[in-house]
């Protein structure tokens, strides 16, 4: 038998002045169920909780009907009180008479009073048939897994790490680093990118809490938040790492030279490589694509000069498995390829070069010992044009967006042109000047102060050759004139673009991702390091174009969210989701199909008691589903309900008015 | 239409063979010249077997009974019976290798006054789409025609309307067998049935029949492969098909021009989404 | 071709009954049921915002569009009340993905259907109201309700008629 207690809220005047409240607690005392009916001022105060935990135990209530403001505002501060009352919290129902009827009847208050006792009714209805509910707890691996071995993943697993959390860091290529190990210096304060990035790599590989994995990827992630178990595979490198030191004897050796990717394919690199002198770790991995003992079972030099007999021919791809709570993906990006601009003789002339290429010639360690050399005859260019947004915000040609890190970069290049370059002239063109950020527009003017680079808002038209130069044309639209500039080097800042597997792996992992292929968040502004499967976090360029500020502010925010998640040794979880009765299922799987969580999946049960034919039904996993109700309202036989909003409340609701 | 010769051959080579445990067809009722389902269990009565233009029943309703579910059946399908077969195979009802389906390139079966039945001469699939083999000339998918009785109800004024689906409803007596002669009605227990549902007060008024038939539509937009069984079961004759016919026409028009269990693996149209599905009545 | 709306000597009379007739004051009964992040949302933000709109609407609150099952909106008919607003939020922006994409899909065929057998087709409405949206809802439920009203009372079909 139900004992419903309904405490009517005043809301000071907010509720009482446009609502008779004591014509509401009178009519609400004949409904069928209400043991007590009671008002008070100000219900969400501490004497009007302490009213309805006396109520509950003096009276042995069984359910309890707030009527006062959304519960979307004080659900919980009710729950609570309950719960102190030792009455379980989810018997509490919120009849919305402030938002729903007090603040939007101002001017009936007739009509106001009557939806007040009307939707305390219902709240009433649905509390009868609310039942008690407890917070579900998922036991949780304390184990993350890390991919990408860029900064981003080098500063989450770094952070995850030092709070004692094991961490498993895996990189697809043989060293990580990632894109920022290719970078010279970086903005705004020209620190050189290798001084600060090269520690945190080292310190990857001797934190006593990550395990790293280079050369691998990750082929199926199974489970759910807290207990995914992931299935990495190890690329075959062909040495064997434990006994391999690192001398680098095979590399010197080994006579098949290879277009070198790290710096861009200025110079090449050997069969068997580490991608650049401080790769971590520092062993070299085979290219199987071009070795010809690979290929063709010829050569094998390099077996031949390792005095520790590292090189093993018949290596092949390793599948291991790590149990993980949850998932920082990092998988960075890769930048637009300009072909489409056919009038800047994109892929004829050698002189237009893309940015990072400029970036690995200027870098000290890089294949021109720092110095920017035109690829034609390889003399040092006086002057050089760097045009901005290749690809960003052109919908015709690239992308829509901006990529954001192109105006701070084309200005970084500027200034380490004019270091390294004494007697040049950098020509900028540009749509805008996008520097927001710490010290950002203090950096573009310093480019063009300390430089005297001259900065030209338009677009170029057109580069054709003439002689050894390439001539620039464009406007300046500022002046309203057309400018031609005669250039030795071109530098083109291409657009970001998300790396090209992330796709595939979004679908492996089971989030989504953008048309341009981005990671999606949850929620862009308020969750915008989760996805909108938990447990699974993103870092980095993987989500949008990013600079290495802002990705490392990323990367620890998915360490921190990593370790609330891990804070303790079970996740709570509100029990306000599916559940199924396997008696009336009918194992149709239409729930399977509609769960956008993938929360729901198939179980075998016999066919009747202790029969030894089997059926199959579905069943819920109680750690996914986040309780939207699509699979009960498709679900023919009635056999899920989503408890909290179960079939008999929103009946008990409907009829009762 | 005759195959009955064939089907006869066949379903004694299964028994021979001992790839069925069942077969499911059609034989004579014993007193007029119409058909009733027939199970055989022992391959002595096949020769009883027969099929032709009066064969009017969906014979996969006969597969989602307990005892026919996971044994091996072989049975008869014409175009719009494969349908159905096809989505209680998506469905996870049966297994496909339990099956064998003798499809049929139908060429329409007759109502009880002689004439081709109305659902045949709509009928946009006549040829089998999921058999073991299949007997006849395949004559491929025809256009998606809307129903007769469908257009002319519709022009009528909403009055009128009403007061013709009052009658409709009135005239339920809550057997319910609509939904025991429905293939691909076949949970255990009815969403109609369930105590704690609350769904229908149970007693046998208007609004109950119209609530009940209602939902029993709505579980079946998208999935109703039209081939009136419910119909035929039906003792009051309500033209159930009516209900059936409008969902799948609204389907059909407006969630890119979907047909029930055409295609392997199509759940049905409330069990996909597309971004571009009309939005104009909202809001 | 839909039933003439008629008024006749300032009564209501009922658009499926024309038999049936109410007073020119008659105040319909509006059931809402209203998603959890953005309608419900949307409509506590009018009333914050003390936008005014009629008292006809009693809302219940769901997570999501997509729990909406059909013979929520038959119930709601067969019972007290003689229209039904189901909100949402709008495509693309639903807390749980996809919810009110498979919604969408049953909303439209169950409102042909509940048309075809006789109600006329204002009784149930639908609507994407943002938890931004404010204004929006007050504009809605003054719409629907608006339009019931001139539907008059919902007779067809409801359990006590029966």
């Amino acid at each position: 038998m139900a004992r419903v207690g309904v405490f009517t809220c005043f809301c000071g005047a907010n509720i009482a002045d446009f609502i008779d409240v004591p014509q509401v607690v009178e009519a609400t005392k004949k409904i069928k169920g209400v043991k007590v009916s009671a008002e008070y001022k100000y219900m969400c105060s501490d004497p009007g909780q302490q009213m309805i935990r006396d109520a509950i135990i003096q009276n042995r209530l069984t359910s309890v009907v707030v009527a006062a403001c959304s519960p979307r505002m004080h659900e919980k501060t009710f729950r609570k009180a309950l719960s102190d009352a030792g009455l379980n919290p989810y018997m509490l129902e919120v009849a919305n008479i402030r938002e729903h009827s007090s603040w939007v009847h101002q001017k009936d208050k007739k009509a106001a009073t009557e939806k007040a006792s009307d939707l305390i009714r219902m709240a009433v209805a649905k509390s009868i048939a609310n039942e008690q509910l407890h917070e579900i707890s998922v036991p949780v691996t304390k184990r993350a897994l890390v991919i990408g071995g860029g900064i981003a993943g080098i500063q989450a697993a770094l952070d995850i790490a030092d709070a004692r959390i094991p961490v498993t860091l895996i990189e697809r290529s043989p060293s990580i680093g990632g894109r920022m190990a290719q970078l010279d210096e970086t903005f705004p304060t020209l620190d050189c990118s290798q001084c600060i990035l090269t520690p945190k790599m080292v310190d990857v590989a001797s934190h006593p809490y990550i395990e790293l994995i280079p050369y691998s990827e990750v082929i199926e992630l199974d489970g759910y938040v807290g207990n995914y178990k992931a299935k990495i595979r190890k690329k075959a490198s062909y040495v064997n790492f434990s006994t391999c030191t690192g001398c680098g004897a095979c590399t010197q050796k080994c006579p098949v030279k290879v277009s070198n990717e790290f710096n861009m394919g200025i110079d090449k690199r050997k069969a068997i490589y580490t991608p650049f002198p401080q790769a971590v770790p520092n062993k070299p991995v085979i290219d199987a694509e071009h070795c010809t003992m690979l290929l063709k079972g010829k050569c094998g030099i390099c077996a031949k000069v390792c005095e520790k007999g590292s090189i093993d021919f018949k290596m092949v791809d390793e599948v291991i498995e790590r149990e993980v709570g949850a998932v920082v993906v990092a998988t960075g990006y890769d930048l637009w390829d300009p072909k489409p601009y056919e009038e800047y003789g994109v892929g004829r002339y050698k002189d237009i070069i893309t940015s990072l290429e400029f970036e690995r010639m200027v870098s000290a360690s890089g294949p021109t010992n720092g110095l920017p050399l035109r690829p034609s005859d390889g003399k040092v260019p006086k002057n050089v044009v760097f045009i901005k947004c290749i690809g960003s915000r052109d919908e015709a040609k690239g992308i829509e967006y901006c990529s954001k890190i192109c105006c701070m970069y084309t200005a970084k290049h500027a200034i380490l042109l004019h270091h390294k370059v004494h007697d040049s002239h950098a020509y900028i063109f540009y749509m805008d000047i996008r520097a927001a950020g710490k010290g950002y527009e203090e950096f573009v003017k310093r480019a063009q102060v300390e430089t005297a680079a001259t900065y030209l808002r338009g677009r170029v038209s057109k580069i054709y050759k003439k002689g050894d130069k390439l001539i620039v044309r464009g406007e300046d639209a500022q002046l309203g004139q057309v400018v031609e500039v005669v250039a030795d080097l071109v530098v083109l800042a291409t657009a970001v673009i998300p790396y090209k597997e992330n796709p595939p792996l979004a679908r492996l992992l089971g989030i989504s991702y953008d048309k341009y292929g981005y990671m999606s968040e949850a929620h862009p502004k308020l969750r915008p390091v989760e996805t909108a499967k938990a447990g699974i976090f993103l870092a980095g360029c993987t989500q949008a174009p990013k600079d290495i500020p802002d990705t490392v502010a990323q990367a620890s925010a998915c360490a921190a969210k990593v370790c609330g998640l891990f804070s303790g040794d079970t996740m709570k979880k509100d029990p306000m989701i599916s559940t199924i009765n396997t008696e009336n299922c009918t194992g149709c799987q239409n729930c399977v199909t509609v769960c956008p969580y993938q929360a729901i999946v198939t179980e075998e049960i016999p066919l009747g008691h202790g029969s030894k034919e089997m059926r199959i039904v579905a069943k819920i996993n109680e750690g996914v589903c986040q309780g939207c109700g699509s699979c009960v309202a498709i679900c023919r036989s009635m056999s899920i309900n989503l408890a909290g909003f179960t079939d008999p409340q929103i009946i008990n609701e409907i009829v009762s008015i | 239409m005759d195959y009955t010769k064939q089907i006869q051959e066949i379903a004694s080579k299964l028994f021979a063979e001992n790839k069925i445990d069942y077969f499911v067809g059609c034989k004579q009722n014993g007193f007029d010249d119409n058909q009733v389902p027939f199970l055989i269990t022992d391959p002595q009565d096949i020769p009883k077997l027969v099929f032709n233009d009066k064969s009017v029943f969906n014979l996969t309703n006969y597969l989602k009974a307990d005892h026919t579910r996971r044994k091996r059946v072989g049975l008869v399908v014409k175009g719009c019976d494969s349908r159905s077969l096809n989505l209680l195979l998506t469905e996870s009802q049966l297994k496909r290798e339990n099956v064998y389906a003798i499809g049929i390139c139908c060429e329409g079966v007759v109502n009880e006054k002689g004439e081709k039945a109305q659902n045949c001469i709509e009928c946009v699939m006549p040829d089998a789409v999921v058999f073991d083999e299949l007997l006849g000339t395949p004559k491929g998918r025809k256009d998606y025609i809307a129903n007769v009785d469908l257009k002319e109800l519709t022009e009528k004024p909403l009055v009128e309307r009403a007061d013709y689906f009052s009658k409709v409803f009135e005239n339920c007596i809550r057997c319910n067998a609509c939904r025991h002669s429905c293939p691909l009605c076949y949970c255990a227990k009815c969403c109609i049935d369930q105590e704690t549902s609350t769904l229908y007060n149970g007693s046998n008024t208007t609004s109950s029949a119209m609530h009940a038939l209602m939902t029993w539509s709505l579980h079946l937009a998208g999935r109703c492969v039209d081939c009136r069984n419910c119909e035929k079961a039906c003792p009051s004759h309500l033209p159930l098909h009516l209900l059936h016919k409008q969902n799948e026409k609204v389907i059909f028009e407006n969630f890119q021009q979907h047909l029930a269990g055409m295609e392997k693996d199509d759940r049905g149209a409330f069990y996909k989404y597309s971004l571009t599905d009309p939005d104009d009545f909202i809001l | 071709m839909e039933a003439e709306v008629k008024t006749t000597q300032g009564a209501i009379v009922s658009v499926e009954n024309p038999e049936i007739t109410a007073p020119a004051d008659w105040q319909p009964v509006i059931i809402g049921i209203l998603c959890n992040w953005c309608s419900y949302a949307g409509s506590d933000l009018t009333g914050t915002s003390r936008i005014q709109y009629p008292p006809n609407i009693r809302i219940i609150r769901v997570p999501c569009s997509s729990r909406v099952d059909p013979w929520f909106i038959i119930k709601s008919l067969q019972a007290t009340a003689d229209g039904v607003l189901i909100s949402g939020c709008h495509p693309g922006d639903c807390h749980y993905i996809s919810g009110n994409y498979y919604a969408r899909r049953r909303f439209l065929v169950t409102k042909k259907l509940l048309n075809f057998v006789g109600y006329h087709e204002n009784r149930v409405q639908f609507s994407w109201v943002s938890a931004a949206e404010g204004p929006k809802f007050a504009k809605v439920v003054a719409k629907v309700t608006e339009d019931i009203k001139k539907l008059g009372p919902l007779h067809r079909y409801k359990k006590e008629n029966f």
